[in-house]
Order: structure tokens, then C-alpha cells, then sequence
């Protein structure tokens, strides 16, 4: 959990923006180190090149991320961070054209980009949420539930249980538990995005992948999402691309930045923000340049 | 006035006159812009022009038809037509329960051979090869082996023709029944001949008298008095003419009673089948001619109660053409303009059509658009595609040439006479017609399917392999559900293609005027049929510009343009209702 020094009330405390105070930007960071500072090394990325085509999007990345915690990754636009996060599951299998030509990927020690490993139940145990909430053109039940089904899970009792089970654990089942049955488009951004939140978790994965969440939501909504967060680490790793430095900030316990699809800094969260070793780091936390 | 000439002080420029007036060239008091604006919208309205032309003219045309329906109607019930009509359908009965009889006798000549001539047949069968195959060979059999050859197939086309003879034999007494059965008709029938004579004579007398009235009004009309004169009309007065007709019901009574005993008499006593399994069919002979009997009282009342002066109403001369199950032109008797065999002809094509086209084209769309790479999606749309743009004469000519042949020959195969229909002669039919108009509507559904697919937001796609879902799951349970709608109007826009073309139909569909016989089952594909395109096609260039047959086809292109216009408005309302909203 992040701690704050000064009363974080998101609710009430406008946003800054790097553009608007430069010079006397403080970002609330946890002072304090979380009880238990160890943690275990879940993924392991190694010497990693990605090419889009004949375009190199990913240089020499090394990388290890922690076992329940929260890692953010930052970075100016087309810094490759989103192609990395994709690279975890998999996804970018599905375009044409990307290829992995040196280093790889393990997760709890298996190579996820080996020949016997089968992307679909990669993707079972590293979940992805996108930047647009994107629920199905179904009905709410059925958003969560189409984890489970195509897994092949028939029973009435579990369905509901996990539907229930997975809307709590997404904050969203007080909110919605009385029309489970309308459509998941009928509900709110926030709402939305939560509800695709409550649809990666039905399937217990172990990894949440969490691609720029909050991008297309209010500050409320925001907020919302962001203290979900801190729920879901105590259960889930998760690893969330942001444009926001505020929110990786108040999130994370670690923080990866990249630049032109290099790793240039990977730190505590804390270290990163106050104290920076890299000079570019430094500026575009400062919000000089990105 | 003082107050124009008012110096104006010298420090204050005067003001640049504020120019907000529009141009002053103008073309028919309109300026530039307005005319762009004008040649613009009359490009766009011209559709809804030509549309509101297209209707008028159709329903000008059409209107006028069921006004000379009613007036043909009327004079078939006074000159008599219809009172002998009461009658034939009574013979027609009588005719289609003679050949339930004959299909009896086929079904136990069948039946025997099958039993008792398997051997026989394959004898011949061998035989014949074997002939062939040394006629074929010619310098290699020597003629002593021919020669036993065809006296092996001499020997077993005697024993086939012995055994053909002797299931005849068994069937003698059978078909003594079934010739005093079918005999017993006779006297109605002659009856109908002659009462038939008497009715067309009253008929064409009207007409031609009809005729003779329009020559004279046209001579009145040019001033020719003399020759409006020298015209002799002659009303008809169809109340005592038809008396001629109606005068015979003590006669038919008489008769009747005649074949209704005779009738009883026949079936009193059933022949005993040679195959004992067939028995029931003939007990089931029985009842429907007792069914067929008890139907005469019925017959005689209706006779009795008809009234040549009973009017004709407008309902019935719409649904003497909506519902009426004979097309029937240039007749001696009476003309019929039903739409019903030509609709059911239509619908059997498109059906088939749908029924090849529809999993085709989509399946077609599905893969190109989720499962192809570039190269093939490259190679395969334009190829869909470029069936659209081959001529539908070209491509009926291929039906004629090549596949109605083929679909004949295959169904010639013993491997696949499983399949309903087959085996089948006609070598045009509905089935060839439907195969070749479902290549018309591949392109049709496949592009708008495509386009329907294409249309579901990638987000969907990438939520659900996030979730671990196969490729084949996310089609399935996600991309095709999204696209329903656009797939779902794809067909029904494709069924419009379907319906609508002409050139395939008329030259492939066998275009026999009938409603198909649908006991067939599923045979009823190879039946030929016509359709309502072919026909206004076909008969268009034949009628006469005003003519009772003219308005008719007019009436069925006003039927084609509805159905278009439905299936349109539908498949316009579903995309509408099921279109996703995408927040």
C-alpha cells in the first residue's frame, strides 16, 4: 500500500499536471518502505529485442518484476513500454509482422516464448485490462462469466458464485448486483473499465497486465480504479503502462522508465521520483520533456 | 436636405462601405453558389425521382388488370364455364384416384422383380458387359466367344422377358379391376364434352359480338355511319343461352346415380395383391373412393344453387390472382392469372439459392476476414467479387451447357441415388437454376458479411484472447454474435439479389407453369419450375400492349417490387435495431 505523508484525498485534491508547476512538482510517495521490502522475482525479462516489421520497438531489455506488487511503467509516448507489457502475454502475437529476436520472456522460471507453451493458457494466467474499457456486447453476467465458459465451466452454482466473488473483488458488485442481467454497455466508463477489471479476475490469473486504464476516465472514476489497485496486489501482480506520473506514483512499488525503446531506469517507485541516478529519468519525472 | 450636405469633419476617414450584399450574377434569378447547390441536389433527387416514376407507371399499369380479371371472371360464370367446371373437377378426382391405382401395380411390378428377378437382372447385366466388351475389343475376342456371348444375352433377355410375363399374369386380375375402375367415368365424361362445346360456343359468340362493338363505336368514330350500320350485333342473352347447359342437371343426376353405383360395385370386391405388404394400400383405395362418393351430394347442390348472374366481386378477382393456383394463358376454355406457381417457383430457387449461398458466403467472409494472411485475402476477395461482375446470360448459358449436365450425370450414379431426387431427367430444373443463382448471391452476402465482421471493434477481439479464448472460440462466441445483424440483412439482401434475377431463371429453371409437387419431399428440387421474373421476361415481347395478359405480367412485376421493397425495409430495420452502441 502507498502511504502518504500529507492527506492524499484524490477525491478532493485537483490534478497536477507536469506542464502547470515544473518547478515545485512534489509527488506523494510513500515514505516509508512496505512491511516486507523482499519480494520474489515472478518474471524475468532477458536481453529482449521486438521488431514491428523491420522496426525495432524494444532494445536490450532487462528486467525483473515482483511477485505481487505493483510495477508501473512509464515513459513517453512510443517509448515501447504498451509493446513490452504485450510482449507478457503474448498479445502481439496477433499482429502480423512482430518478431522476438533475441532474449525472452520467463514467467516463475518458464520461458512463456518456448515451443511447448500454448499462448491461450498463458493468456489463463496473465490477464490483460486495456486502455478502452472494452466489455463484451453481452450482458454483465455474461462479460464475467466468459472466462469460465469457454474454459468449459457449466455449473449454474459456480458461475454465480464467481460472478458474484469477482464483482466484489472489482468494487463494482453493490453497484450493479441488482441488474446483472443488462447489457455491460449500459454502465458508466469507470463502471465499464471495473467491469473489465471484475472480467480478468473471474478467471483467477496470476498477472494483470493493465494497459494505461485510466486514460479515458474522470478523476473519480480514476480514483476509483486506482484504490481497486491497491485491493487486487494483495492477490494479483500487476503491472500497469501510465501516462500519468501522479498515478504511478501513488500506485506502484516499482517503476520502470523507458525512453525510445530503451530501459533507462528501474527502481522503487520512491528512488525513481525523489531520486532519480538518471539524468533523463530525472526530466521527464520533472515534467521537462514527454 | 441640409442634413445630407453637412460637411464632415476632416480628421474622420470615412468609412470602407461594409459589403455584405451577395453577387449580382445571377442565372435564372439564382446566384452561383445557389446553382451548384441546385445541380448538386437535382443529381441526388433524381433517385427518388426515377423511384416515384418506377411505382406510378407499375401500379398505372397493374391497377387495371383486376378490372378486366372481374370482367373475364364474370363472363366465364354466364357463358356457363364455370357450372361445367363443378363437373371436371368431379372427373379430375376421379382421374387422380385411377392413377393412385396405377401407382399401386408400379410399386408391386417393383417389388416382384426385386424378389424374384435379382438373378435374372444380374445375368443380363453381365451379359451385356461382356457382349460389349468384346464388340469393343473386336480383332482381340474371337467371333466363336462373341458369338456365345450374345447368345448368353439372348438367353437372358428371354428369361427377363418370361418373368416380366409372368408377374403380368399375376397382376390380370388386378388390372381388370382397375380398367372396369377407371371405364366408370365415362358417362360424366361425356357429358362434360358436350356441355363443354355448348359453353365455348356462348363464349366466343360473346367476344366476338364484344369485338364487332368496338369495330363499330371505332367506325362511328371516324364518321363511317354506313359502315357502323352494316354491322349486325347480336347480344347475347346468357341468362336463356346458359339455360342450354343448366337444363341438363336431371340428365347429370341420372348419371350420377349411374356412376356412384358402379363406382360401389368396383370396389365391393378387391383384387388380392400378389405382394401381400401392398394390401393396405389398396384397402386405403377403398375409403378414399367411398370419401370420393360421399362428395357427390355436395356436387349436386352446387350445381342446383349456381346462378350464372351471380355477381363477381373485387375480392375475387384480386384472389382469383393472389391465390390462384393456375397460370394459364391462350386457352380454348377459360385463362387464369394466379401467382402461385410462379411465387413457388421463385421461393424454391431462392431457397436452394440461400440454402448453398448463405453458409458460402459467410463462412467465406468469416475466414478471409479473421483467419486469412494477406496473401490469400488478396487472392480470394477479388475472385468472390468478379462473380458479381460475370453477365447472369453468361453465366446461365454455363447452367445449361455444363451444370445442368453435369448434376444430371452425377445423379445417374447409383452411389448417390440416397440423395432425394435422384435419380432425375430433366436436365433444367430448380435445383440448376438455384445452384447457379446462389453464385450470384455469394458476392452479395459474402461482401457485406465481410463488411459486417470487419465492422466488430478489434477491442472485442483482444478482450477475449486476453481472457484465454481460442481463435475459433472468439469468432464463435464473440466477432460472429457482434456481426449478426449486418450478416443477418447480408442474406436478406442476398434473397433480394436472388429474387430479382431473371436471365438465370428463364434459362435454367425448366420454366414448367405448375406448382411443384411437394409430396416429393425434398425431390421437389428437381422439379422445373417457373418463376415471376421469367415470366414477365418471357411473355412481355408475346401480349398485347393493353391486354387482360399484359396487365397481369404488369401486376407481377408490381409483386417482385414489393417484395424487393420488403426485404430491403427489413434488412435496413435490423441493422438498425442490433447495431452495436460502442461506448
Amino acid at each position: 500500500m502507498v502511504t502518504t505523508t500529507s492527506s492524499r484525498t484524490p477525491l478532493s485534491s485537483p490534478m497536477e499536471t507536469p506542464a502547470d508547476t515544473p518547478a515545485s512538482r512534489t509527488f506523494k510517495v510513500s515514505s516509508v518502505p512496505s512491511e516486507d521490502d523482499r519480494a520474489d522475482t515472478l518474471i524475468e525479462i532477458k536481453d529482449f529485442d521486438f521488431y514491428y516489421g523491420t522496426k525495432q520497438a524494444l532494445f536490450d531489455i532487462n528486467l525483473k518484476l515482483d511477485d505481487k506488487r505493483v510495477t508501473a511503467f512509464i515513459g513517453p509516448s512510443g517509448c515501447g513500454k504498451s509493446t513490452l507489457l504485450r510482449c507478457l502475454n503474448r498479445m502481439n502475437d496477433l499482429i502480423d509482422g512482430t518478431r522476438i529476436t533475441r532474449g525472452g520472456v520467463k514467467v516463475r522460471g518458464v520461458d512463456i516464448y518456448g515451443r511447448d507453451v500454448d499462448s491461450i493458457e498463458l493468456r489463463k494466467r496473465v490477464g490483460m485490462v486495456f486502455q478502452k474499457s472494452n466489455p463484451f456486447p453481452k450482458s454483465i453476467y455474461e462479460n464475467i462469466v466468459y472466462g469460465l465458459r469457454i474454459q468449459g465451466v457449466k455449473s449454474k452454482a459456480r458461475l454465480d458464485e464467481v460472478v458474484e466473488k469477482s464483482l466484489r473483488g472489482a468494487a463494482l458488485w453493490d453497484e450493479v448486483k441488482d441488474r446483472l442481467h443488462e447489457s455491460g454497455l449500459s454502465l458508466s466508463g469507470g463502471q465499464q473499465q471495473r467491469l473489465c477489471i471484475a472480467r480478468t479476475i473471474a478467471v483467477e490469473p496470476e498477472v494483470i497486465l493493465m494497459d494505461e486504464p485510466c486514460s479515458a476516465l474522470d478523476p473519480i472514476a480514476t480514483a476509483k480504479v486506482e484504490e481497486l489497485i491497491h485491493e487486487l496486489k494483495k492477490q494479483f501482480t500487476i503491472i500497469i503502462v501510465t501516462h500519468s506520473m501522479q498515478q504511478a506514483a501513488r500506485c506502484s512499488d516499482k517503476t520502470a522508465f523507458f525512453y525510445m525503446g530503451k530501459l533507462i531506469e528501474y527502481a522503487d517507485t520512491r528512488t525513481i521520483f525523489m531520486n532519480p541516478a538518471n539524468a533523463q529519468t530525472e526530466a521527464y519525472v520533472s515534467g521537462r520533456f514527454g | 436636405m441640409p442634413s445630407d450636405v453637412q460637411p464632415v469633419s476632416p480628421d474622420a476617414v470615412p468609412a470602407k462601405p461594409f459589403a455584405v450584399r451577395k453577387a449580382r450574377t445571377r442565372f435564372f434569378g439564382l446566384t452561383f453558389d445557389e446553382c451548384i447547390r441546385v445541380f448538386f441536389g437535382g443529381n441526388a433527387f433524381v433517385a427518388v425521382i426515377v423511384l416515384a416514376l418506377i411505382t406510378f407507371f407499375l401500379f398505372r399499369e397493374g391497377s387495371a388488370f383486376f378490372g378486366q380479371n372481374r370482367e373475364s371472371l364474370r363472363v366465364y360464370r354466364q357463358a356457363g364455364l364455370e357450372y361445367i367446371d363443378i363437373i371436371r373437377q368431379q372427373e379430375a378426382d376421379h382421374t387422380a384416384l385411377t392413377r393412385y391405382l396405377f401407382a399401386i401395380r408400379m410399386k408391386v411390378v417393383a417389388t416382384l422383380r426385386e424378389e424374384r428377378g435379382a438373378v435374372i437382372q444380374a445375368d443380363l447385366e453381365a451379359a451385356k458387359n461382356a457382349v460389349q466388351q468384346l464388340a469393343g475389343a473386336e480383332g482381340g475376342a474371337t467371333s466363336t466367344t462373341l458369338v456365345s456371348a450374345r447368345a448368353r444375352l439372348a438367353e437372358a433377355q428371354k428369361a427377363d422377358a418370361a418373368l416380366g410375363a409372368s408377374i403380368n399374369g399375376e397382376l390380370a386380375v388386378f388390372d381388370t379391376f382397375a380398367e372396369r375402375y377407371s371405364d366408370t367415368v365415362l358417362p360424366v365424361r361425356g357429358l362434360v364434352s358436350d356441355l363443354g362445346e355448348i359453353a365455348t360456343g356462348i363464349k366466343s359468340r360473346y367476344i366476338e359480338n364484344e369485338d364487332y362493338k368496338v369495330a363499330r363505336s371505332q367506325f362511328i368514330q371516324a364518321g363511317k355511319q354506313g359502315e357502323a350500320d352494316a354491322i349486325q350485333l347480336r347480344e347475347i342473352d346468357f341468362k336463356t343461352e346458359v339455360a342450354a347447359i343448366t337444363g341438363i342437371l336431371p340428365a347429370y343426376q341420372q348419371i350420377n346415380g349411374e356412376f356412384t353405383a358402379a363406382l360401389q360395385e368396383t370396389v365391393r370386391e378387391l383384387p388380392v395383391l400378389p405382394v401381400a405388404s401392398l394390401q393396405p394400400r389398396l384397402d386405403r383405395f377403398k375409403v378414399l373412393t367411398q370419401d370420393y362418393v360421399a362428395m357427390f351430394p355436395g356436387i349436386e347442390a352446387r350445381l342446383k344453387a349456381w346462378d350464372p348472374l351471380t355477381p363477381v366481386t373485387w375480392s375475387k378477382s384480386f384472389s382469383s390472382f393472389i391465390f390462384g393456383r393456375e397460370w394459364l394463358t391462350a386457352s380454348f376454355w377459360q385463362d387464369w392469372y394466379g401467382v402461385v406457381p410462379l411465387f413457388v417457383g421463385s421461393l424454391v430457387i431462392s431457397l436452394i439459392a440461400l440454402i448453398i449461398a448463405v453458409p458460402l458466403g459467410v463462412c467465406a467472409a468469416i475466414y478471409i476476414n479473421q483467419v486469412a494472411g494477406p496473401r490469400e485475402q488478396k487472392l480470394v476477395k477479388p475472385a468472390i467479387e468478379f462473380i458479381s461482375a460475370i453477365p447472369s446470360v453468361v453465366l446461365g448459358f454455363f447452367g445449361i451447357a455444363v451444370l445442368g449436365q453435369t448434376l444430371r450425370a452425377l445423379s445417374q450414379f447409383e452411389s448417390l441415388s440416397w440423395i432425394p431426387g435422384f435419380p432425375y431427367s430433366e436436365r433444367l430444373n430448380a435445383l440448376t437454376a438455384g445452384v447457379l443463382l446462389a453464385l450470384i448471391a455469394v458476392p452479395t452476402i459474402f461482401t457485406l458479411a465481410e463488411d459486417a465482421i470487419n465492422n466488430v471493434p478489434r477491442a472485442f477481439k483482444e478482450a477475449s484472447f486476453a481472457l484465454g479464448a481460442s481463435r475459433l472460440q472468439t469468432i464463435v462466441r464473440i466477432v460472429v454474435p457482434a456481426a449478426l445483424s449486418g450478416i443477418v440483412s447480408a442474406v436478406l439482401l442476398g434473397l433480394g439479389r436472388v429474387m430479382g434475377e431473371t436471365m438465370v431463371v428463364l434459362l435454367c429453371a425448366g420454366n414448367r407453369i405448375a406448382i411443384p409437387d411437394f409430396t416429393a419431399g425434398l425431390a421437389v428440387a428437381v422439379q422445373p419450375v417457373h418463376t415471376m421474373t421469367g415470366i414477365i421476361a418471357q411473355e412481355m415481347g408475346e401480349v398485347a400492349r393493353g391486354g387482360i395478359h399484359y396487365r397481369a405480367l404488369f401486376v407481377v412485376g408490381l409483386v417482385l417490387f414489393f417484395i424487393a421493397l420488403l426485404l430491403n425495409y427489413l434488412a435496413q430495420k435490423i441493422v438498425r435495431k442490433y447495431r452495436i452502441s460502442v461506448g
